[in-house]
């Protein structure tokens, strides 16, 4: 892995446990297993939600606000994922997503 | 203690927002979420910047507080909102970190921002003008607050919950999954705990579960009600949340929040660790 992927990950949130709302997608996943993706809704992204990693199990794992642009991310660790998107008007929708070390799984999720 | 001292709904709000002696507080993980919109009235705490110490791994001082909460403009008798996102994590650690400093009158906003954003309830920007005040902290409460030689003389004695995700429990994660995982410290987790992971606490839409799923919830992973309880997690505001949950909400005499947690315990030298998924 090359130093300029560690920086890319590291860059991308803050330090400590705040939440990187959003932001610009990570283009290289060095030693991480990266779910990223976009809300949009009639084409238009969604800036008012939330997206939820569910493990396979069905048990929450961890929940971000959407991005201005409907971005989210999550750093997981290999294997298969459910993404859940909430937004207001009761909208709740599922995607099933593998995420692997190194790789980024990307999402476009229209609700 | 019942539900209506502790916590408070979104018609409440809007009905007592500008009530004399009520202050709403938005605490967010994300700490650029008040700059985008907040709660009409709300004046913003940011957790690390406000909360922690700038130098030392700790709180800030009893002094610290005080000048904090003197520049909001929040009276020692004011009646305390808190809310914030992610079911109130974040909120529900500084609703402990008030309590640690003996602030009396604190409560949550069930549901937190969002479930205030999901119903579409109004959001603005306008920073409101508080008049400073001279607020006046106690001394760390620390019947509430647990510390690394606590929680190792615990193992196999008393309640030990660690709050985090079962991955994170397990040894396989060792940071929240929104979060890079590169952490120097070992994974796993203190032995004897259970897993009880925050969020199940929680409904989807943020609100805490009622008292008797609640009670099920904790029974059923093998918590004793009879016995004193240790909270932890990662960095300790998901394990402020289940403070919160089993202190204030179910009426636990002797409850207290591991704040140093993980990256504290999974660094120490020669400290016990257990690895593998709850059985």
């Amino acid at each position: 892995m090359s130093g300029g992927a560690e920086a890319a990950a590291g860059q991308a949130v803050a330090e400590g446990c705040g939440a990187p709302a959003g932001g610009a997608p990570i283009k290289d996943a060095g030693n991480q297993a990266i779910v990223q993706g976009r809300v949009t809704k009639e084409g238009a992204p969604v800036a008012v939600g939330y997206a939820r990693l569910l493990n396979s199990g069905g048990d929450f794992v961890a929940e971000v606000p959407l991005g201005e642009d409907g971005g989210f991310r999550f750093f997981a660790a290999p294997g298969t994922w459910r993404l859940r998107v909430l937004a207001p008007g009761g909208i709740s929708t599922d995607r099933d997503v593998t995420a692997a070390t190194g790789k980024i799984a990307e999402l476009e999720v229209a609700v | 203690m019942s539900r209506s001292d502790v916590l408070v709904d979104a018609n409440w709000v809007e009905a007592h927002r500008d009530d004399p002696g009520v202050v709403l507080v938005e605490v967010d993980e994300d700490t650029s979420a008040y700059d985008k919109g907040h709660i009409r009235g709300a004046v913003k705490i940011d957790w690390k910047k406000d909360l922690q110490d700038p130098v030392r791994r700790d709180f800030v001082d009893r002094g610290g507080f005080e000048k904090l909460l003197s520049e909001r403009g929040i009276s020692n008798d004011d009646t305390v909102i808190l809310y914030g996102g992610n079911n109130n994590w974040f909120a529900a650690y500084a609703y402990w970190y008030f309590r640690l400093y003996g602030h009396q009158n604190v409560k949550l906003l069930d549901g937190g921002r969002k479930k205030w954003e999901l119903d579409s309830r109004e959001l603005v920007t306008e920073v409101p003008q508080r008049s400073a005040t001279s607020y006046k902290a106690k001394e760390q409460d620390a019947s509430i607050r647990a510390f690394r030689d606590e929680v190792v003389a615990a193992i196999g004695s008393k309640n030990l919950i660690d709050v985090r995700s079962p991955d994170e429990f397990a040894g396989r994660l060792l940071a929240p999954a929104h979060l890079p995982q590169e952490q120097a410290q070992r994974g796993g987790h203190v032995p004897t705990a259970k897993n009880v992971p925050w969020s199940k606490a929680a409904e989807e839409d943020g609100t805490f579960k009622s008292d008797d799923a609640l009670r099920t919830l904790y029974g059923d992973a093998g918590v004793d009600f009879g016995t004193d309880t240790i909270a932890y997690c990662r960095i300790g505001e998901r394990s402020a949340h289940t403070w919160f949950v089993m202190h204030e909400l179910l009426g636990q005499p002797n409850v207290k929040n591991y704040d140093g947690s993980w990256t504290e315990y999974g660094s120490l030298v020669g400290v016990p660790i257990a690895v593998g998924d709850a059985s």
